[in-house]
């Protein structure tokens, strides 16, 4: 696994996933759990928050994107993860556009500066 | 002295952290371009193909990676990330490969009972072939605009990475320039 690489994991509206599994990242197979979440209107928070941690305990997930607002349903979740991997970035969807002073990589820059 | 250079390194790494902010911010105004275009695309290609023909109804039930991201950790604890397509294999798995092939072909050759092959994993399919044969160009143009997408995330994680090690760098100079330089009561 180390020398193939570490997956990408999406968190994110239907649209956007497709996309990103049209990209190329989705792994799906009987044995292991898939490295994407499709969030809809009827998926609750608990749902995404278990997926989420889940994402973040797997040692073989390197990136994982995320929509800001949904980022923001766990968003301590997310401010405790001080670890450099998985990678956790943070993307506008097409209803909520980016706001820098939610993200948790820039706020804790902000603090420092 | 002391005081003096430990200033200008304290100059210094914020210099750079606010270069990588930047960097941060362009990249991932590029990835949000990407992705709108990615949309604009599919919402092409569901126009074309019908509402219901792109989206989770089309994904196979199997799926392998064609893209997957590498990762390194330098000796200060700094971590790069970059993007590997599938087909890029580490001469290990080249050999363990070819070392199966050969032995499953020098057993046929003898006559001897198949034995069942390796579990060689197959090429990893386009997921473009889990919407039909035929695909109209807009869906194309998403996988490519998506593609892009990822190249930047891989950069944009990089840059993050490098964020975070700079906050602790200044973190920890402006510790030392505290002890060198206590305030007056």
């Amino acid at each position: 696994m180390a020398g193939r690489g570490k997956l990408i994991a999406v968190i994110r509206d239907e649209d956007t996933v497709t996309g990103f599994l049209l990209g190329g990242i989705g792994e799906l197979n009987k044995n292991r759990h898939p490295n994407f979440l499709v969030v809809e209107k009827d998926t609750t928070i608990n749902e995404i928050e278990d997926t989420f941690r889940q994402f973040l305990n797997r040692d073989d997930i390197g990136i994982i994107l995320i929509n800001q607002y949904i980022a923001e349903m766990v968003r301590h979740a997310l401010d405790a993860h001080q670890r450099s991997i998985p990678a956790v970035l943070e993307i506008p969807s097409k209803e909520h556009p980016y706001d820098a002073a939610k993200d948790s990589i820039l706020r804790r820059a902000r603090g420092n500066i | 002295m002391a005081s003096r250079d430990l200033r200008a390194e304290v100059d210094f790494v914020l210099l750079q952290l606010l270069g990588d902010l930047e960097q941060l911010e362009a990249k991932r105004q590029a990835l949000n371009a990407r992705v709108e275009e990615g949309w604009l695309s599919l919402s092409k290609a569901r126009y074309a193909m019908g509402a219901k023909s792109v989206g989770p109804l089309q994904y196979a039930s199997h799926m392998e990676p064609q893209v997957r991201v590498g990762t390194s950790e330098s000796q200060d604890g700094l971590q790069k990330f970059w993007m590997v397509r599938a087909g890029t294999q580490t001469p290990e798995e080249v050999g363990s490969r070819e070392a199966a092939f050969l032995s499953s072909a020098l057993r046929r050759r003898k006559g001897l009972p198949r034995t069942p092959e390796p579990d060689s994993s197959p090429a990893p399919q386009n997921p473009l072939k889990w919407f039909g044969i035929l695909v109209p160009h807009s869906l194309r143009q998403a996988q490519a605009s998506f593609r892009e997408g990822l190249q930047l995330a891989a950069d944009m994680a990089s840059l993050q990475s490098r964020i975070t090690w700079g906050q602790s760098q200044l973190q920890e100079l402006q510790e030392k320039l505290k002890q060198l330089e206590p305030r007056a009561p």
